[in-house]
């Protein structure tokens, strides 16, 4: 039997070291449990020798009493250990959480390709939910359980080496042979388990698929192989379920065998006067109270080895690290930054799950190829091109999600790896299409609860932006919760209170990829001023949906298939009547808008 | 139907097989008894209160004998338990997926995938846990009787004085179940609240990274972390408490019994044999009290379940528990229903079909008719949000359709959804699900069709090479929903899975969403070669356009113009602004 020791010890010691105290207090509460439950049948031996032996009422009333007081204090205790054990569980496991958190937000691009949010949420706060246990009641559960059992079997030998001995032999073996039939049993429950999975993957894709279905017919075709699936889970589920009624049958089988011996010696000895009565029934009551530990034991053996699993996963969550080294030291300086492509070129990377390349697709795609632009402090670039022509890639080069294989992005005259990640990010805000929305209400939403952002600083940029009026119109104003389904705010919406998160910051370098949907015209008009006064004094990267926005750029550039196919100012390019940028104003501008 | 009723109509299911389960189930309890008795039979005889004739050797044998007994009848309950909680749950999920399928298959959830299969796999279990519970709470009653019987022919007073407790800890166990389920929605709520704040973190994350968010974020969550905290605590401290008094309860009644036979021990009209007797049965009718709570608790819960499953399936609690056959023997059902013949295509005609969204994202269809011919090529065009996925949703049924009628050679279709399938027509969605098993699997969906056919519906979609490349060819796994195919490759697969049935009436909606332009082209052309059949096609590109026999050009919903492209380019400002924008594309091609 292997423990999760090594690991597991090492997060137990950092995270619930801090709750040193409570894990002594919840120690103590635990031995005394178990205290009170071996006194018990000493208190009833007593009560039953001094009834049968004619004694005094008084004693007998004073017995029942104490059994009855202890009785109700072993409540009181059971309730302030599972106050204590949840509370450091929950104290630990947050902790925990959290630093799970901290480290995937610092992770690069690459590893959140990798892993869904949905697998995040598993790691972050699934995987940690099992360590709850480990964290506060396994390790004492598990000692207190072997300590319930020695404490039995060392009174018993008190009583007499004749008592204890068979029963130390019963207990031994029974424990051996539960854990041999747990053992049998282990594989079944594991297969079970993962055919279930795999069933429910069945059904998780055809309830997502159901337009498919049925536009083709397949309806019955999908309930067939539905029978067809419960019909392979049948035995299997069959002998996982009887695995588990084993145990609980060989408990039985074990136990009675166990009351025969203690019936056996009990009588025996008795007879033989070494013993009162009181004590047979000391014996036969100990007996039964070994029940509950030697069963419970093995399954907190085992939940101890599935919280394995979940250590080792967080663990490597731990040890996963970022691509992007963040050791640049050189500061920006404050105002509008120019900002500079030299021969960029950069290509995705196929992420780590994927097989290699052998169905051709996974090769790295080139998104962008010998880009070579400059933008003056101040200025704005207009980005065109269609979807995948390297647009986006290219703004998230400026603010490092990525950093490029071949050449520099400059920023303020330095390049971004020289200068820390933080302080590029303060200085460089990116305003994408599809806003995040968090759950909460327009003042987290805006200051990204940031406490330190005063309401009034948040008005004072709503002010400037020419939003604050659209945002007292709420419902409740700074207080209207959004990011649920039942508030949402349009796309235009959301883009506001984006150019508000980004105006609080005061950015020397704006990227900004416009709303592509249809908004309505008020929305429009706010949207158009926002980012006016938004742009005003910074230099701007403008992934351009509209033709009012091509408006605003100083320089225009055109990518296709990640190459600059076209680049100059605006207006050089809009008069030159073969320039690319020319024949589209007059065809129309969808396609490359797109 | 009330929730009780749709339950008694699950037990009616298997009812032979229920009723077996509870009388073997009654017999595992009232083995039980045998376990106080052996006891009180034991010390009996040790202080010679016992009937004559007991001797230690052969109270042992009866120990083991009752042992026995309780093992071979545990196995029994086990083996009709697992095959009767088999058939419930395989009925019930049969019923949700069956009436699933059976809606409009755009619309065929009220809620996210995710969360209906948790209905899928969670409230069927709680559902199945109930009926399985509802026998242990019927075995308790023959156990119940016998042991207050037993007990009070041993002596009255102190099984009333001892009973007594026990029924208001059973009122007790009431009052404290609905304080449970209020800290336990708490407790629920604040954990949603956090995975939830999680989600939206790990959705944004490179959000957040760029705002250099990630501090103010981290608190945020460690806020809710902290509610959550208080509720889970406060969730377990009460339901922990509820347990471990149930456990103490047995101790506290022996105390009781301690107070109450004193002075019958004493003189000796109370045995020690009786004693051990009362401190046994009362141990085990506390937890059949205990257990008795914890099914009020869990009734409540099915009840909710219940509900649960029947808003999946947008319909009553009776389909939920409607019976149908499971199939756990002899043949499965068919596939697909082959005996129903069909009439060839002539014409089929839309007249005057509304759709209206149900949800903010989708789009309206407005009073629209046309017609299609055999051979011909009709190709439905306009801009986003014109309403051209919704015109092909609601002929194939997949939407519901507010007005209008849908005419087969002038016959009118009563149920669209189920007309529209192969052989008659074949349906190729905008973004298409392709299922995690071989891709020769998804293209047939369980179809018969020779080799040679399969080889040409995967040439007519352009499928061929891509194939040729595959490590293991059709035989390669695809993956969950598809993703080890690139975007291109499912549609092609699925435009391949149209094809197999050799359908009459092909439809595809926006194929050029994930083809590039030459894929395209050779795509049509390819399918062309085929003889004898009718197309409906959205698309916006100019090989499709230029090919069709008729254009419905759409706008806002409504039919702006129909006609061939010279017609439409000469009469639509509309028709003439949706070519130029397709210009820079297609001229590259």
């Amino acid at each position: 039997m292997r423990l999760p020791l090594r690991d597991g010890l090492s997060l137990l010691a950092r995270y619930v070291r801090p709750h040193g105290r409570w894990i002594v207090a919840l120690a103590i509460l635990v031995l005394t449990t178990i205290g009170l439950r071996l006194v018990n049948p000493q208190i009833l031996r007593h009560f039953i020798d001094t009834a049968t032996a004619g004694g005094e009422r008084g004693i007998l009333i004073r017995d029942a009493l104490l059994f009855f007081g202890i009785a109700v204090l072993a409540q009181l205790v059971s309730v302030a250990a599972t106050y204590v054990g949840e509370t450091v569980a929950w104290s630990a496991t947050n902790a925990l959480r959290l630093d799970l958190l901290r480290h995937a937000l610092a992770l690069d691009a690459t590893f959140h390709k990798d892993h869904t949010p949905g697998q995040l949420i598993e790691r972050i706060d699934g995987d940690v939910a099992t360590l709850s246990n480990f964290f506060s009641r396994f390790t004492i559960d598990i000692l207190g359980n072997a300590a319930l059992v020695v404490g039995i079997i060392a009174l018993l030998f008190r009583e007499d080496w004749r008592i204890g001995l068979p029963i130390l032999v019963f207990a031994v073996l029974t424990a051996w042979l539960l854990g041999r039939i747990r053992a049998v049993a282990v594989p079944h429950w594991t297969t079970y388990r993962k055919l279930v999975a795999e069933f429910f993957g069945f059904i998780g894709e055809r309830l997502g698929g159901t337009e498919d279905l049925r536009a083709n017919g397949a309806v019955g075709y999908t309930l067939q192989r539905f029978f067809a699936l419960c019909r392979q889970l049948y035995p299997v589920r069959w002998r996982s379920a009887l695995a588990g009624y084993a145990m609980w049958m060989a408990n039985v089988a074990l136990f009675t065998a166990g009351y025969a011996i203690a019936f056996g010696v009990g009588a025996t000895l008795w007879r033989a006067s070494v013993i009162t009565l009181g004590t047979v029934y000391l014996v036969f009551t100990y007996t039964e109270l070994l029940r509950g530990p030697i069963s419970e034991m093995r399954e907190q053996i085992t939940d101890l080895q599935r919280a394995e699993a979940g250590v080792r996963r967080i663990r490597e969550m731990l040890a996963a690290s970022s691509a992007l080294p963040d050791d640049g030291t050189t500061p920006l300086p404050d105002g509008a930054l120019p900002v500079a492509f030299e021969d960029v070129t950069f290509a995705y990377h196929p992420s780590r799950r994927e097989e290699p390349a052998a169905d051709g697709r996974l090769e790295p795609t080139v998104a962008l190829r010998d880009v070579h632009l400059s933008i003056p402090a101040g200025t704005t670039l207009g980005l065109l091109g269609r979807t995948g022509s390297g647009k986006t890639t290219l703004a998230r080069l400026v603010a490092r999600l990525y950093d490029c294989q071949d050449g520099a992005v400059h920023v303020g005259c330095v390049p971004v790896a020289d200068v820390p990640l933080h302080e590029l990010r303060r200085r460089v805000r990116m305003v994408s299409q599809d806003v995040q929305l968090f759950r909460a209400t327009v003042r987290e939403n805006v200051r990204l609860f940031d406490p330190s952002v005063s309401d009034e600083r948040i008005l004072s940029a709503l002010d400037e932006l020419g939003l604050r009026d659209w945002v007292l119109a709420l419902p409740q104003g700074l207080d209207t919760l959004v990011g649920s389904s039942d508030a949402g705010l349009s796309a235009g919406q959301a883009q506001l209170l984006a150019l508000a998160r980004a105006f609080l910051a005061d950015p020397g370098v704006v990227i900004l990829d416009e709303a592509s949907s249809r908004l309505d015209p008020a929305t429009e008009r706010l949207l158009e001023k926002a980012v006016d006064r938004l742009l005003a004094g910074r230099t701007a990267i403008l992934i351009a949906h509209r033709l009012s926005t091509i408006r605003r750029a100083d320089q225009i550039a055109i990518l296709e298939n990640g190459c600059v196919i076209e680049s100059g100012e605006r207006e050089a390019l809009t008069r030159d009547p073969r320039s690319r940028l020319a024949h589209l104003l007059a065809t129309g501008m969808e396609e490359v808008l797109a | 139907m009330n929730s009780l009723k749709a339950f008694v109509r699950l037990i009616r299911f298997r009812p032979w097989l229920y009723a077996a389960n509870a009388a073997a189930w009654a017999a595992i309890m009232l083995t039980e008894l045998g376990t106080g008795y052996m006891a009180k039979l034991f010390f009996d005889s040790i202080t010679g209160n016992a009937p004559a004739g007991l001797t230690l050797a052969s109270i042992i044998a009866l120990v083991v004998a009752a042992g026995l007994a309780r093992v071979v009848s545990i196995l029994v309950g086990a083996l009709i338990d697992i095959r009767h909680r088999f058939s419930i749950e395989v009925l019930l999920r049969r019923n949700l997926l069956a009436s699933v399928l059976a809606k409009p298959g755009a619309r065929a959830l009220p809620g996210a995938v995710g969360e209906a299969l948790n209905t899928v796999r969670d409230d069927v279990q709680t559902i199945e846990d109930l009926l399985s519970w509802l026998i242990d709470q019927f075995s308790f009653v023959p156990y119940t009787i016998a042991a207050l019987a037993i007990l009070l022919s041993i002596n009255v007073r102190v099984t009333l004085i001892v009973v007594f407790p026990l029924i208001l800890v059973l009122i007790g166990a009431r009052a404290a179940a609905k304080h449970a389920r209020r800290f336990r929605e708490a407790s629920r709520t604040a954990t949603e609240r956090v995975t939830g704040a999680i989600g939206e973190v790990m959705d944004g994350v490179q959000a957040i990274q760029l705002a250099g968010a990630e501090a103010g974020v981290v608190a945020h969550i460690e806020a809710l972390n902290r509610v959550r905290l208080r509720a889970a605590v406060r969730d377990r401290l009460l339901s922990q408490s509820f347990h471990s008094f149930f456990w103490n309860a047995a101790t506290l009644c022996t105390g009781l019994i301690l107070l109450a036979v004193a002075d019958g021990l004493r003189s000796g009209t109370f045995t020690v044999g009786d004693f051990a007797l009362f401190v046994t049965y009362v141990g085990v009718l506390t937890e059949v009290i205990a257990s008795f709570g914890d099914f009020l608790i869990h009734f409540q819960q099915a009840k909710v379940s219940l509900d649960r499953m029947a808003t999946l399936v947008e319909g009553t609690r009776a389909d939920v528990v409607e019976h149908h056959p499971i199939y756990l023997n002899g043949p499965l059902p068919p596939a697909r229903d082959a005996s129903e013949t069909h009439e060839p295509l002539e014409r089929l005609t839309v007249e005057d079909m509304t759709v209206r969204p149900a949800r903010a994202n989708g789009f309206l269809l407005d009073h629209v008719s046309f017609s299609i011919a055999r051979g011909e090529f009709i190709v439905v065009t306009g801009r986003i949000g014109s309403g051209k996925s919704t015109l092909l949703r609601g002929v194939l049924g997949l939407l519901p359709t507010e007005t209008g009628r849908i005419l087969w050679n002038g016959r009118l279709v009563e149920d669209p959804a189920s007309f529209f399938v192969p052989p008659r027509c074949a349906y190729t969605p905008q973004v298409p699900q392709l299922f995690s098993e071989s891709l020769r699997d998804n293209l047939l969906l369980g179809r018969e069709v020779g080799e040679q056919n399969l080889d040409q519906a995967v040439r007519l979609s352009v499928l061929d090479e891509d194939v040729a490349r595959l490590e293991r060819g059709l035989d390669t796994i695809v993956g969950p929903r598809g993703v080890k195919l690139s975007g291109g490759q499912r549609q092609r697969a699925a435009t391949a899975r149209m094809f197999v049935p050799s359908p009459e009436l092909m439809v595809l909606d926006d194929v050029s969403s994930a083809l590039d332009v030459e894929t395209e082209r050779v795509l049509w052309e390819r399918a062309f070669a085929l003889p004898n059949r009718a197309w409906l096609v959205v698309s916006h590109r100019r090989p499709a356009l230029r090919r069709a026999d008729r254009i419905l050009l759409l706008k806002d919903g409504r039919l702006e113009a129909t006609g061939t492209l010279d017609e439409l380019l000469a009469s639509s400002e509309e028709m003439r602004q949706l070519w130029q924008c397709d210009a820079l594309e297609s001229s590259r091609a």
